[in-house]
């Protein structure tokens, strides 16, 4: 793969977090959190979606980006009252940020949006028609040519970008207005007016500074690419700015320390010259200043000058936070003291008293208040420092990490067995070796395992948004609650949950919950609850999905299920037998076929896909109060606890997870039904009996006097005849299809402290392979159940 | 005792279109060979695990520095019955397709250069119904087949039936 392939794929791959992180941010506040570290989470997602888009030229993320960016930015700022956003656009804007990103990914043609974009410019705008009609052109003058000209010849996605790019730039270019304008929809202060006019005009002398942050080269952005932007025509003069060139001992090569001052003589306005720096440089790396303007600015460049001492303390603060910091306080008025960053705040709360009775109207004043000043800038830097202490480590190198703590297993438990045969004096001294080996082998392990752990968030993340979308097309109210986000498995599972967690939802959706009129009639809030929730329990992860809905249909199942000779006409079953007909093959309930579920595949296709993966799954209803589906997942897939016994000259490893419980074969009464199939009677139950050595071929002389009860996936017991019980160890698991293919009755194989293969059973594997292999398939046991 | 081969020990000088470098191995009294390349090492016989219900010719699986693979023994796909290995048997590890297996023979002889006219189509033999072998080299002394391994391990084995006439035959 090409170095920028590559780039791009991580840029990918970060777009999916980001888009998660925006995603439960919103969800969040659509909830009702008031947490202002939300909002800033949500605005930086999107404003680094839009950064790395920019950079990979994809042109309709990046304008989408923008515009939700900006309408976040009223949140933040707090010109758009929490409890007045409209977050079910912000979502469905966050869905629509996903599909741009999967188009972009998969080059194809993204599909516009206008009708998005369109109501994200009405935020923000809404509060207060009646103050300002044309609250982003009233601030500045030439703000308004700019939305016009990008109207007249682009999509309505540009033109949006035009206008939020005049608003932005009203707010960051010209200093003196930054306290003041793009703030609110109060008229801008009248020493604005002639600073913001100058840019409409031919011809004017700018001047650009530009700071960039030090890991400018890492951003794969060079200064030529930045000053290149500019016409260079119209450049006059560029100044490098050497100064914050460290020494040589401490002088990283991979850091940038320039600093560059450009004089500019363009017809270009200000927003043009913006625009050309939006992709390359964050807000707070340039600034640019009309040089007719600094005449009127000199007794105010402090918000200006500001974001350097910004920078250096919280990097990821934009010129707008600062802006935003120093214009709460000044809001608030002398009662508030939450500003943390004095060097930032004080200097624009010099140049804020012009504006602020103006602009603290009583609206404003509960945003602000709600937001302390604290959070943007210490929520930023907290998250760099997060960053800074992480690593992106290619998951094969896990992986292999992984398979040789999975070879050190293996000698240890070699070591193990060497040990037994020594003379004692020599032993004693060796197992106290061996013992302290084995703890900190098994320490390794859990280890290596928390690293390939990764919460079960980013399976999770993708739910609100298939039942946000599911509750569209069903004409259903639905309402998910997530629990236990942070648990953790490991990667290998998170990756196959996906699928089954997604059928179990839909399926909830679709027959679980009623319609609102339904829930209404039935005395329930209209509204639907869905809960997903996972926990750790008993060395494996448990989640479980849980609906309020009118619960299986026992009836209507059952008789579907004779109706397809599943069940006999005149069997009778228990009603959690019936609920269980819900795994069966081709089996749908659903009325109707519609696009979501109904086909029948769902839960049978999520059962088998659970099972593969070592994991069971059930359900519980009670009819008219809803349906929980449970399932349970092993926490890796790489090492499990496990029996080893023999049978014959052969020894076998059974998981643990499936032995109920080993008994003597004297101690129970073994009876003969017909075709050689044998049962036993077990706490009251017939439990039919195989014998291990006949099913899987054992080689050598077999006495079978020890019986496992094991339990199959379905929950079933079955007794398994084995010749004796080795121990109980840690197995890797070694997989059989990479060199030879599926072995019938065992899952997998793995390697003993002797260095021989050792086949890890697979118990319904085992019974199936029991059944072809001419054996009765356990006929009695239902009439016995 | 493993014996390590490479191509960097047997770079070859002459161009390979025109010569083809075979290790050649003996089951009884006949010789057969493969193409160096595909041969991954040589180890000597270490028991095996047997599957359950696998094709007579797969000797089970065994663990090579922590991979698990299959052994095929070549003695029951030429219909001559299971090898009573010892340890003075050989097992030359192969690369094929995709997979890593290990083929159980008597003992491994000679790597030797063959000029590729100088491999003979294999005779329409009557009795090579598996199409096991894809060629034959006339050497000084012996004829070597040339195995098409894909088909020694994809091929069930030699049923009972055909064994018991061969053994005839022979």
């Amino acid at each position: 793969m090409d170095p920028l392939a590559e780039l791009k794929q991580t840029f990918f791959q970060e777009c999916e977090e980001l888009l998660g992180a925006l995603e439960l941010k919103l969800q969040a506040l659509d909830e009702g959190s008031t947490d202002s570290e939300d909002v800033n989470a949500a605005f930086r997602a999107i404003h680094s979606i839009k950064g790395g888009a920019g950079a990979f030229g994809c042109t309709e993320l990046v304008s989408f980006a923008h515009v939700f960016e900006a309408s976040l930015d009223h949140l933040r700022s707090g010109r758009v009252a929490l409890e007045d956003a409209p977050f079910a656009l912000f979502l469905r804007c966050s869905d629509a940020v996903a599909d741009l990103v999967s188009a972009a990914r998969n080059d194809e043609p993204a599909r516009p949006r206008p009708d998005l974009l369109a109501a994200l410019e009405q935020v923000g705008q809404a509060p207060k028609p009646a103050a300002a009609p044309v609250p982003a052109a009233a601030p500045a003058p030439p703000a308004a040519p700019a939305p016009a000209a990008a109207a007249s010849d682009a999509p309505p996605g540009i033109a949006a970008l035009g206008n939020l790019l005049a608003m932005v730039e009203a707010k960051t270019a010209a200093p003196a207005e930054k306290a003041d304008a793009g703030w609110d929809d109060e008229p801008a202060a009248p020493k604005a007016a002639p600073v913001a006019a100058a840019p409409a005009k031919a011809g004017h002398d700018i001047c650009l500074k530009i700071r960039p942050e030090s890991d400018l080269f890492r951003r794969v952005i060079e200064p030529r690419v930045v000053l290149g932007s500019l016409p260079v025509d119209d450049i006059v003069s560029v100044t490098c700015d050497l100064s914050q060139v460290p020494s040589l001992e401490t002088l990283d090569v991979s850091d940038c320390y320039m600093r560059f001052t450009v004089m500019l003589r363009t017809e270009l306005s200000v927003e043009e010259i913006y625009s050309r720096f939006d992709f390359t440089l964050a807000a707070e790396e340039f600034e640019i200043e009309t040089v007719a303007a600094n005449a009127a600015n000199d007794d105010a460049p402090a918000p200006a000058v500001a974001p350097p001492a910004a920078t250096a303390a919280s990097p990821e603060v934009s010129a707008n936070v600062a802006a935003d910091l120093s214009a709460i306080p000044a809001r608030l008025g002398p009662a508030t003291d939450a500003a943390p960053q004095p060097d930032i705040a004080p200097k624009p709360v010099a140049v804020a008293p012009a504006p602020v009775p103006v602009a603290a109207a009583p609206v404003e004043a509960a945003p602000a208040a709600r937001m302390p000043a604290r959070a943007p800038a210490n929520d930023a830097a907290a998250a760099r420092q997060r960053q800074a202490v992480s690593v992106r480590v290619d998951l094969d190198r896990i992986d292999k990490l992984m398979n040789l703590v999975g070879e050190i297993v293996i000698t240890q438990s070699m070591l193990v067995e060497c040990v037994r045969s020594l003379p004692y004096d020599i032993y004693a001294k060796t197992a106290e070796g061996i013992l302290t080996l084995s703890r900190q082998t098994r320490e390794l392990q859990d280890h290596v395992m928390a690293v390939r752990a990764q919460p079960v968030k980013a399976v999770f993340q993708r739910m609100p948004r298939l039942v946000r979308e599911l509750a569209q097309t069903l004409g259903k109210e639905v309402r998910l609650v997530l629990e236990g986000e942070n648990t953790e498995v490991d990667k290998t599972i998170i990756e196959e949950l996906a699928d089954p967690l997604t059928h179990m939802i839909r399926n909830s959706m679709d027959h679980g919950l009623e319609t609102p009129d339904e829930r209404i009639a039935a005395g329930k809030p209209p509204e639907g609850v869905i809960k997903l929730v996972a926990e750790h329990r008993a060395g494996r992860i448990v989640i479980s999905v849980t609906d309020d809905g009118r619960g299986i249909g026992r009836d209507r199942l059952l008789a579907k299920a004779r109706s397809r000779g599943l069940v006999g006409q005149d069997e009778k079953l228990a009603p959690e037998e019936i609920d269980q007909l819900i795994f069966a093959a081709g089996l749908s309930t659903a009325e109707v076929i519609s696009d979501v579920s109904g086909r029948g595949v769902g839960m049978d296709v999520v059962r088998r896909n659970v099972e593969s993966l070592g994991g069971r799954i059930s359900v519980d209803s009670e009819p008219g109060r809803g349906c929980k589906f449970t399932l349970a997942l092993p926490l890796t897939l790489a090492v499990l606890e496990g029996m080893v016994i023999r049978c014959g000259d052969d020894r076998y490893v059974i998981p643990i997870a499936s032995v109920i419980e080993t008994q003597h074969l004297a101690s129970t009464p073994i009876e003969h039904l017909t075709f050689g199939q044998e049962v036993l009677r077990w706490r009251g139950e017939v439990t039919p009996l195989h014998r291990l050595g006949a099913v899987m071929g054992s080689t050598g002389t077999r006495n079978e006097n020890i019986i496992i009860i094991a339990e199959t996936e379905r929950g079933d017991n079955v007794g398994i005849a084995v010749d004796e019980i080795v121990g109980q160890q840690q197995v890797v698991v070694k997989s059989l299809e990479g060199n030879y293919g599926t072995v019938n009755g065992a899952s997998a194989a793995t390697i003993l402290g002797d260095g021989l293969v050792a086949l890890i059973l697979d118990v319904d594997s085992m019974l199936r392979l029991a059944a072809s292999s001419g054996r009765s398939p356990v006929p009695a046991l239902k009439m016995a159940g | 005792m493993t014996l390590q081969l490479g191509e960097k020990h047997f770079s070859s000088a002459q161009p390979e279109s025109t010569v083809r470098r075979i290790v050649t191995f003996k089951v009884g009294d006949r010789t057969f060979g493969i193409d160096v390349g595909m041969v991954r090492e040589i180890k000597g016989w270490q028991t095996t695990t047997p599957l359950p219900h696998a094709a007579p010719h797969v000797r089970g699986v065994l663990n090579l520095r922590g991979v698990i693979l299959a052994v095929y023994d070549l003695r029951t796909s030429i219909g001559l019955g299971q090898t009573e290995a010892t340890a003075t048997h050989v097992i030359v590890v192969v690369d094929i397709e995709d997979k890593v297996a290990g083929l159980l023979v008597d003992s491994v002889s000679d790597i030797v250069d063959v000029p590729v006219s100088a491999v003979r189509p294999a005779p329409d033999l009557e009795r090579d119904e598996h199409g096991l072998i894809e060629g034959l080299v006339l050497l000084d002394t012996d004829i070597v087949a040339l195995l098409d391994l894909g088909a020694v391990i994809r091929d069930g084995g030699v049923d009972p039936a055909t064994m018991a006439k061969t053994a005839r035959a022979n």
